[in-house]
């Protein structure tokens, strides 16, 4: 089920990397002429209220949601594993304070806490850089949500009597810790799966809120915010297309999660 | 003396998430501007207000003393997008808010259970398997989109969205729950002594699972809260969570403080009942 799952989503980013290689227009490019046009050999999917084909604007929109949960999940998932591993080998006092800060984060909603800290942030950078930022707060945000757990079975090991034997028979604090990395990759995969679609989902949420990447570049959480005014302006079933490929994305994510469960 | 602890725990929480917040807004970009600006008509007066804001938060221990004043002088300070009090805002939205979030949970909550208690007594899989699949296409649906599509459709609204959102989170765990108590062996003698299914469902099942059933509430409750702001911000709903997230987009700290401090006791409260609760529960074991 995993495989299969995994396998559709690198069929969708195989399409949408195919369509954005070979498409003659980009992203931003508008074609007035065409405005709201339906599908057509030119623009497969049709073109939204600019003029600006959909297939080229979904495919780079998935790439960008995807590639981006996956760095902001990775990230998350190397800095958990990089702080709870130092903390404990460290002192009590550093392993107190760092999961009080944790409980800090999450004693607010998580998607309140998104919404504050990146309406905080600058929102009127250019494109790419809005992009970057997001994610960038997603894979720090996520730090907190599994630091407790990471820390708790690193400490476990860390406390284990085959680490003691290797501190006893001299190991580096390096050597130590390299040690713990096979003991802890289950916990890493998991949670790196576990923190893509809430990635995705997150991106998405702040789409709809005006809080996502900035025009013209496109984000699945753009189309969700321009959703409304889109079918009433021209009410085709095309305009559901993104929102279509968003739901498919996360379910073939779920279904992975489902597959590694059982 | 547990419980003191955890509440002093949670009040310098709470206190903290309330600075962090104050000092983020107070770096934010656009804290010391105000949209009146760009009218003429306006400009001057926008200009005057905002020469005074920032002689008396010129600096981040200023700004934190005027934000305690307004807290100290009873009505929390003074809004600046809407110049009212802003304790009259928060007492007409956290009403608006509040009876969301009860009717979403509750609505969700009886939907969940009536699928799930029922189907942990069947032997047969087949509806099992539908209830997986549709649980499984809502959960890949975020809330913003929900709540959008519900918008774009003319069908449901705020209280529908937060119901499957609680409602199909629960659905997994309360599925596990129903099918061990129903599997359990005096559940299954009392079935076999002809006591009514209603009986055993009500007497028995439920009792057996309430301490899981309140650590569920709890979550629900919390997952709520969070899908507050988008739910809220795309339906217009004029709750507390439309009010953050006008809030924050306008810069507007003493209402964001207000704000921060409820939604953080919100979560922290109802975290503090189940961890009592499970304490209770181990000490009493």
């Amino acid at each position: 089920m995993r495989l299969t799952m995994l396998g559709l989503i690198a069929l969708l980013l195989g399409v949408a990397g195919w369509r954005l290689c070979t498409a003659p227009q980009g992203y931003a490019t508008q074609d007035r002429m065409q405005i709201s046009a339906p599908v057509q050999a030119a623009h497969p999917a049709g073109t939204d209220e600019l003029g600006r084909d959909r297939a080229v604007r979904l495919s780079l929109a998935l790439l960008l949601g995807v590639g981006g949960a996956c760095c902001a999940s990775a990230l998350a998932s190397f800095c958990t594993l990089l702080v709870s591993s130092f903390a404990s080998f460290g002192p009590p006092w550093i392993s107190r304070t760092l999961l009080y800060l944790s409980d800090l984060f999450m004693t607010l909603p998580w998607i309140f806490l998104l919404m504050l800290v990146r309406s905080a942030l600058p929102l009127s950078l250019p494109p790419l850089q809005s992009g970057l930022l997001t994610f960038l707060l997603l894979g720090l945000l996520g730090i907190p949500v599994f630091l407790r757990l990471h820390h708790s079975r690193a400490s476990a090991l860390a406390a284990s009597g085959w680490m003691l034997h290797a501190h006893a028979t001299g190991l580096t604090l390096a050597q130590r810790l390299r040690s713990l990395l096979p003991h802890l990759r289950p916990l890493l995969l998991a949670q790196f799966l576990l923190y893509v679609p809430a990635c995705l989902a997150a991106e998405a949420n702040l789409g709809a809120l005006g809080l996502g990447l900035s025009e013209p570049l496109p984000s699945l959480g753009t189309f969700i915010a321009n959703l409304q005014s889109a079918a009433l302006q021209a009410p085709s079933a095309l305009v559901y297309l993104p929102i279509a490929v968003l739901v498919l994305v996360l379910l073939a994510l779920e279904l992975s999660l489902f597959g590694a469960e059982s | 003396m547990r419980f003191l602890r955890r509440a002093l725990r949670l009040l310098s929480l709470v206190v903290l998430a309330v600075l962090g917040t104050s000092l983020l807004m107070y770096v934010a970009p656009g804290y010391f501007s105000d949209a009146r600006e760009m009218d003429a008509a306006h400009a001057g007066v926008a200009r005057a207000d905002l020469v005074s804001l920032q002689a008396q938060q010129s600096t981040l221990p200023r700004l934190l003393r005027s934000e305690i004043h307004g807290w100290l002088r009873g009505d929390l300070g003074t809004s600046r997008q809407y110049g009212t009090p802003v304790s009259s805002l928060i007492a007409e939205r956290s009403a608006l808010s509040a009876k969301l979030l009860l009717s979403g949970v509750a609505l969700g909550w009886l939907a969940a259970l009536l699928l799930t208690l029922p189907l942990g007594m069947q032997r047969s899989s087949v509806p099992e398997v539908f209830l997986v699949c549709g649980t499984a296409l809502l959960l890949a649906v975020p809330a913003g989109l929900l709540a959008t599509l519900c918008m774009v459709t003319g069908h449901g609204g705020p209280v529908l969205v937060l119901a499957l959102l609680v409602g199909v989170r629960d659905i997994k765990l309360l599925q596990r729950m129903a099918r061990t108590a129903w599997a359990a062996p005096y559940i299954l003698h009392a079935r076999a002594q002809g006591i009514s299914t209603w009986r055993i469902l009500g007497i028995h099942v439920l009792a057996s699972l309430r301490h899981d059933l309140l650590a569920l509430a709890v979550m629900s409750f919390t997952l709520a809260l969070s899908a507050l702001v988008p739910v809220e911000v795309i339906f217009d709903h004029p709750g507390l969570g439309q009010l953050a997230w006008s809030a924050a987009m306008n810069r507007d700290l003493p209402v964001l403080t207000v704000v921060t401090a409820i939604m953080a006791m919100c979560v922290g409260l109802a975290s503090l009942s189940a961890e009592t609760r499970r304490a209770g529960a181990a000490s009493c074991a």
